[in-house]
């Protein structure tokens, strides 16, 4: 599981970004916020595909900004798991909160998982 | 620094600098911290009882700073090739460029606050507030400390002597705050601005 | 014989004793002091929990007012848990890792400085609120909507909020220390998979903290911003929600508990395998077990909350996550108890501990999947079976892992061994104690006895085990005195220890009791999770150090103390005058600014 590699530096291993793509990058960037500002300027014309587009087109910058900004894609893969690992459980964990907080026992008939406590005979 | 990295080549057992590998962990951390704070905005949306809600947001001049922000983590990353190509001119005038678009994007959030402020939401107005001002809020004390370190790293790079012949690893080290504070934004732009209130 | 220097002087004197240890890096200082630390606030608070138990000997008790009551049960947990069982781990944390994976010290020794310096600060913050308007008194995990600043009016849960998020950046910086350490420090030949038990156990607390601290972080600021900037978070009259307190709680208060235990763990699967001559049963198991009792621990957190009205489906969920969980426990139960099995066993004290934990531990794991169902939470819930189960978890777990550690690991830590013969009699003591006193909490519970209640009426049956209850707590407070006895004789004593008393498998016993200042003159090879023991086998002896060999070590460094004032300063102007705060932000730049620029050769 451990590497005893030599210290090293990751940018040897891939020919370095260059400014033109970094711009390049930078544009794209622009351009996809560009695309969500009219996207929720014209939301009632989109109707249910304006959130998931919405969450699609910032998950696309945000892999780009971690990728080639951060780096990751370039660095030690050691990076984009632990950055992963906190990523995903802080998903993870905050989705649980949130849908738990959505759906709880007053929303359920009967009472939840007590049931309903007063029985009745009729 | 640190005693093993005091040597130069010093070999650690996953060929990482230590330095580099303490603000990746460091930056798993921050997920769980704005995830909270994200979490409990998510909550409260649509429970206020009373006051100013996502009809408040001006998102067209919040687009703009978002821009400015992202604009910011290009020209952070344009510091970092300045760095690790010994282009310290580049380098230096990209560390400027950054902390002046953080300072930009601060004002904005200063001035948006105080327009809400004037138009009645505050932190006690109700949950809305509460929450937009507390998850707002503690990313742009993240942006604040994030021109502060950047300011350092220039200020520093400005002296005699430089920051030394780490130069690269420090810059990519901020680089890499920076940007984590960027995508931060990403997603809370979406999330709390652009994503209508139901 | 190799020689280190550090950049000061040579000549000591009495004066500069006191600034060598202010301005210390040494990993091995800096653990002494969370050592003596975290156990002076062990036994300031097991005085409180002698006090709550006087109260609580006979019903109707005066000992306690209903508000003394209430801040010393609650400041009982908190600094049992962050200023006792947190702090002692951390000791061992400092002192060994460098040690047991063969390097000289951990990552970033002046932030190592830092976060005993930080430590103290927030434990100081969060102690002297007891006499300055009172210890928080809502229970060590504070539930609104009781903590907001209607139904609280002291300032005790301001102390609770800031020293709690004082305490918890200590924690985070010295969690980071040490898991880029551990990953990255290694000596060469230890792959992950050859790390001493007690050092996977370490870097899996260190990514709990590291991933559950910044949502109490979260939780404790919103709770502050609810009392001091008229925000409603909690509050359910303008639309907050109590439960969110909860569940942010949870988050963390769950991943916590293991933080507690793991270490524990990992010692006894040290302390077992040497003194029962053979190697750990099931090495890969117990590691994976480690893990995964981490990672699934951050699936649990509701079954706190099982009273609350989660619903159906997410009980159901909570209920299978935490009955799941217990799993990789029992694996790492059975393995130690098959290390143990054809072993030739050595009963020293640090054995009879780390025997009476598995012990212990599985009682408390037994009530603990008990309330998993959470039928039967809803009758154990707030009942005195909850404090049984915490405390043979917590005092037969955590602290008799301690416990056990201390007597290992004595005789390397200070080149003296503590007595055998008192410290089997403090054993036994405290060991009856133990039991007399939380055993018979599980008939008070289902008696229906609740918590936190400061005293009860006759006649409801619960007198006599309360009585006994008190007794086996009088009895801990004598195994605790017997074993303070111990260590004052010992360290009358010289320090003559060898090497490997014990005759131990892992890196520390390869160096000197106590270990010189640079650690280890000459890392030996490693070939296995038990080095040494595999090198006797394998006839690999480590060579001596080469005559004039030169180990530069970092030179202290007064600003992790200084950066600490600043921090503590901050925190004490949230709590009293906001002035505070920017002299406590200005020292604490000066300190950040010094820490920069200041030449680390």
């Amino acid at each position: 599981m451990a590497e005893m590699d030599a210290v090293h530096d990751a940018h040897d291993e891939h020919p370095t970004t260059t400014i033109r793509e970094y711009l390049l990058i930078g544009l794209a960037l622009s351009v996809i916020t560009a695309i969500e500002l009219v996207m929720s300027l014209y939301d009632d014309a989109l109707g249910a595909i304006l959130i998931p587009g919405l969450l699609i087109f910032s998950a696309i910058k945000f892999i780009i900004v971690v990728a080639m900004f951060m780096h990751l894609k370039f660095d030690s893969i050691r990076f984009t798991q632990i950055f992963t690992f906190g990523f995903v459980l802080a998903a993870a964990l905050l989705t649980a909160v949130v849908v738990l907080f959505a759906f709880d026992a007053s929303d359920a008939i009967g009472g939840g998982f007590i049931g309903d406590p007063i029985e009745h005979h009729d | 620094m640190s005693a093993a990295t005091h040597e130069t080549e010093h070999h650690t057992s996953l060929g990482l600098d230590n330095r580099k590998l303490l603000m990746w962990i460091f930056l798993a951390s921050e997920c769980l911290f704005f995830g909270s704070l994200l979490s409990t905005y998510l909550i409260f949306k649509g429970e206020s009882l009373s006051g100013p809600g996502t009809d408040i947001f001006a998102f067209e001049i919040t687009s703009i700073s978002t821009f400015v922000l992202l604009m910011s983590s290009l020209s952070m990353v344009l510091a970092v090739y300045g760095a690790q190509h010994g282009q310290l001119g580049l380098m230096k005038l990209m560390l400027l460029c950054t902390i002046l678009l953080g300072l930009v994007f601060l004002g904005f959030q200063v001035y948006e606050f105080k327009t809400f402020a004037s138009e009645g939401l505050t932190l006690s107005t109700n949950q809305f507030g509460a929450s937009f001002f507390v998850l707002t809020g503690f990313h742009g004390c993240h942006v604040g400390g994030g021109v502060i370190y950047l300011g350092s790293l220039l200020i520093a790079s400005v002296r005699r002597n430089g920051i030394g012949k780490e130069t690269p690893l420090y810059i990519d080290i901020g680089g890499l705050y920076w940007h984590f504070v960027d995508i931060v934004w990403i997603v809370l732009f979406t999330v709390v601005y652009l994503i209508p209130a139901y | 014989m190799a020689t280190a220097t550090d950049g000061v002087g040579a000549v000591q004197t009495e004066q500069s004793k006191v600034w060598e240890w202010l301005t210390t890096v040494d990993h091995k200082k800096i653990g002494a002091m969370y050592g003596i630390t975290g156990f002076t606030y062990f036994l300031i608070s097991g005085l409180t929990a002698l006090a709550i138990r006087t109260q609580l000997a006979v019903p109707n008790g005066n000992v306690l007012s209903a508000e003394l009551y209430n801040q010393f049960f609650t400041m009982h947990a908190l600094m049992m848990i962050f200023l006792a069982i947190m702090p002692m781990g951390a000791s061992f944390f400092n002192f060994f890792i460098p040690l047991q994976i063969g390097a000289r010290d951990v990552a970033f020794p002046r932030l190592n400085a830092l976060s005993y310096w930080v430590f103290l600060s927030g434990s100081l913050i969060l102690f002297s609120s007891f006499f300055l308007g009172g210890a928080p008194d809502a229970g060590w995990f504070a539930y609104a909507p009781l903590t907001d600043s209607q139904y609280s009016v002291g300032p005790g849960l301001d102390f609770y909020c800031v020293g709690l998020i004082i305490l918890g950046l200590s924690s985070l910086m010295a969690s980071l220390n040490f898991a880029v350490t551990i990953l990255n420090m290694r000596a060469p030949g230890m792959t992950m998979m050859r790390l001493p038990v007690y050092m996977w156990m370490t870097l899996v607390v260190s990514f709990l903290l590291i991933l559950s601290l910044p949502i109490v972080t979260v939780a404790l600021v919103l709770l502050y911003f609810d009392r001091n900037f008229t925000t409603n978070f909690f509050t359910p009259e303008t639309g907050g929600d109590p439960i969110l307190w909860q569940h942010l709680f949870w988050l963390f208060g769950h991943p916590e508990v293991y933080v507690l235990i793991l270490p524990s763990m990992g010692i006894v699967s040290e302390v077992i395998p040497v003194f029962s001559r053979k190697p750990l049963f099931g090495y890969s198991a117990i590691v994976f077990a480690g893990a995964s009792i981490g990672v699934l621990g951050f699936g649990v957190w509701a079954h706190h909350m099982f009273t609350t009205g989660l619903g159906t489906v997410p009980t159901l969920v909570f209920t299978a996550t935490t009955m799941g969980i217990g799993v990789p426990t029992g694996v790492k139960i059975f393995n130690w108890l098959s290390t143990m099995y054809g072993g030739s066993i050595r009963f020293t004290t640090s054995m009879y501990f780390a025997v009476a934990f598995i012990a212990m531990f599985t009682i408390g794991g037994i009530s603990g999947v008990m309330h998993a169902s959470p039928a039967v939470d809803s009758q154990h819930q707030d009942t005195y079976f909850v404090v049984a189960h915490i405390h043979y978890v917590l005092f037969g777990g955590a602290i008799m892992g301690i416990f056990s550690g201390i007597f290992y690991w004595w005789p390397k830590m200070t080149g003296r061994f503590l007595s055998e013969t008192i410290g089997k009699w403090s054993f036994w003591v405290m060991f009856a104690g133990m039991n007399l006193t939380f055993f018979p909490m599980h008939f008070l519970g289902v008696s229906g006895m609740p918590r936190r209640i400061y005293t009860y009426d006759e006649g409801f049956g619960w007198d006599d085990w309360n009585m006994v209850a008190t007794i086996g707590s009088y009895l801990i407070g004598v195994g605790v005195l017997i074993f303070l006895v111990n260590v004052f004789r010992t360290m009358r004593q010289p320090a003559t220890a060898p090497d490997n008393p014990w005759d131990g498998p892992t890196l520390e016993w390869a160096t000197s009791s106590p270990p010189p200042e640079h650690d280890f003159d000459v890392i030996p090879e490693v070939h296995s999770s038990i080095p040494l023991w595999t090198n006797r086998e394998m006839g690999i002896a480590t060579p001596e150090a080469p005559e004039g060999l030169h180990i530069h070590l970092p030179p202290p460094s007064y600003m992790p103390l200084i950066l600490a004032i600043g921090i503590g300063l901050l925190g004490v102007g949230l709590l009293s005058h906001l002035a505070l705060v920017g002299i406590g932000v200005a020292i604490a730049i000066y300190g950040i600014w010094g820490w920069a620029i200041e030449p680390t050769d």
